[in-house]
């Protein structure tokens, strides 16, 4: 029986990088878990990687989809019969440029996936965590959340507004037994990285290595974190002692964020 | 297994309030730890209350004091053999005041006890852990180690400074296997708070020391008090070796009450 026997959580990209690695450490408390993902495949191994049967579930989803963020949470409480504890993981850029010549295509992608996304799923849970007067809700954001980096406009802007998102909330449900916190993540060589990173680094101009180096020399620790540093975080928020950490941003940055 | 097996903890502090929560909880997690207080009498009952036998230790001493915040270390290698987890813990007011009104005596026992004392302590843990190439000190900051409020500039002032010193040595030492990061807890109804908080109250133009908590706690999002158990649950955390690419961090334990 671990901590988290009789719990629900939903991850809106669970199936790889930090929502799997989060899912993993829930799994291993006892939690029962819907996962989404894009993609039917990784949502496969996933679920077999985790290897909890029937207290593992996942939906095929893209987080930048309002309907599929939605379904998300009501599949989670079809199957289930609640949700306890939200985190979304949802997250990324695409066609990364200096603001000067930025898309507004790739401006909408990257509030979609790294802002919109954490929106939907937080309403729609919401409307479940209030009546039952319990909930966590953990966004990744990152140190981007906190500070900017020339090129990434997109994902900056994305993160910062994650961040609000969780301080707003924080304040609304407070005293209802809901938490609301950002983990703000250095940068981890996961899939996610791997698929947007190469791109991000040639419109700043530096090889994907240099992009992974730049980050690491930023922090204390000089080298990147991982996802499960964001997993053992986010273990102790949704535990008991949990209960009075709200509204926090907290940093997963090896000492990169000045604040 | 516990998270702490191994490890050798020590406290300032730590007899009672948030330094006995962080004491008990290591001790639960297979930690051996040293607390510290003033009062031998009332230490020794403490560690006895605590049930850890020999795991657990106490070191004599006041500390706003260099002595103390260096010799607990010392203590704490001869007793356990080695220190693996630092916890400058001790911290408060005594007779608070607006600056105004603030005595030279009270401001300079505040920097000595919640700013010299986590420099003197953290001076001495790093020249134990930098060696080993590993440690964690981890030191019991404030909320209002970001914000200020009116009647406790002392307390504002050091708790501010005490985190710039932990972003500070985080730099200074991130490569080098010692992490060093600090816990902003909220208001927490501790014995320590009861017994000065009604002066506290006045120093801050508050009818009582029931005004002075709900300032706090209204503050917040979840609008009543922090708990020495959610403190000490992010100081085993820290303090383990999974945290190992945590340093620098101002972590709240605040129920949403600083804004950034």
């Amino acid at each position: 029986m671990g901590e988290l026997s009789g719990r629900v959580a939903a991850i809106c990209g669970g199936t790889s990088g930090v929502g799997l690695a989060i899912a993993q450490a829930f799994a291993n408390d006892g939690a029962s878990l819907v996962i989404s993902g894009r993609r039917a495949e990784k949502g496969a191994t996933a679920l077999a990687e985790l290897n909890i049967g029937d207290r593992a579930h996942y939906i095929q989803g893209d987080g930048t989809d309002r309907d599929a963020c939605e379904q998300l949470i009501a599949e989670t409480v079809e199957r289930f019969g609640k949700i306890d504890i939200l985190v979304n993981c949802a997250g990324g850029s695409k066609d990364n440029a200096p603001v000067v010549d930025l898309t507004d295509e790739a401006m909408d992608f990257g509030l979609k996936v790294n802002y919109w996304s954490s929106f939907w799923t937080t309403r729609a849970a919401l409307k479940h965590m209030i009546p039952q007067q319990y909930g966590r809700i953990i966004y990744i954001s990152s140190v981007e959340g906190k500070v900017g980096k020339p090129g990434l406009a997109q994902y900056v802007v994305g993160k910062h507004a994650v961040n609000a998102l969780t301080k707003t909330v924080a304040k609304e449900v407070g005293t209802l037994g809901i938490t609301v916190n950002a983990l703000c993540a250095g940068a981890m060589d996961t899939p996610m990285m791997q698929e947007a990173g190469p791109a991000a680094a040639e419109s700043m101009g530096i090889s994907y290595e240099d992009l992974l180096g730049w980050f690491a020399q930023e922090s204390a620790i000089k080298r990147l974190v991982t996802v499960e540093d964001c997993a053992l975080v986010a273990s102790l928020l949704v535990s008991d002692a949990g209960a009075g950490i709200t509204g926090s941003m907290i940093s997963i940055d090896g000492g990169t964020a000045p604040f | 297994m516990g998270k702490l097996e191994g490890k050798v903890a020590a406290i300032t502090g730590g007899t009672r309030s948030i330094g006995r929560g962080m004491a008990e909880a290591f001790l639960r997690e297979g930690a051996r730890v040293v607390v510290n207080g003033r009062d031998e009498a009332k230490g020794l009952q403490a560690v006895a209350e605590m049930g850890g036998g020999d795991n657990v230790a106490f070191y004599a001493g006041d500390a706003s004091l260099q002595a103390t915040n260096e010799g607990i270390v010392d203590f704490a290698v001869e007793r356990f053999g080695q220190l693996d987890i630092m916890c400058l813990n001790s911290g408060g007011v005594k007779q608070t005041a607006p600056v105004s009104m603030m005595s030279d005596e009270e401001w300079k026992l505040e920097v000595d006890w919640n700013l010299n004392s986590v420099f003197w302590g953290m001076r001495k843990a790093l020249q134990h852990m930098l060696p080993r190439g590993s440690g964690r000190i981890l030191v019991t900051s404030s909320v209002e180690g970001k914000l200020g409020k009116p009647g406790i500039p002392g307390y504002a002032a050091t708790k501010h400074a005490v985190n710039g010193l932990v972003k500070a040595a985080a730099q200074e030492n991130g490569t080098s296997g010692v992490t060093i990061n600090a816990i902003l807890p909220g208001l927490i109804e501790t014995d320590i708070v009861r017994e000065t908080g009604p002066t506290s109250a006045e120093m801050m133009g508050l009818p009582s020391y029931e005004a002075m908590i709900d300032l706090f706690t209204q503050e917040s999002a979840i609008k009543r008090c922090n708990t020495v158990e959610e403190v000490a649950a992010v100081a085993v955390m820290l303090a383990s070796d999974a945290a190992r690419n945590f340093t620098g961090s101002m972590f709240a334990v605040d129920g949403g009450t600083m804004p950034y």
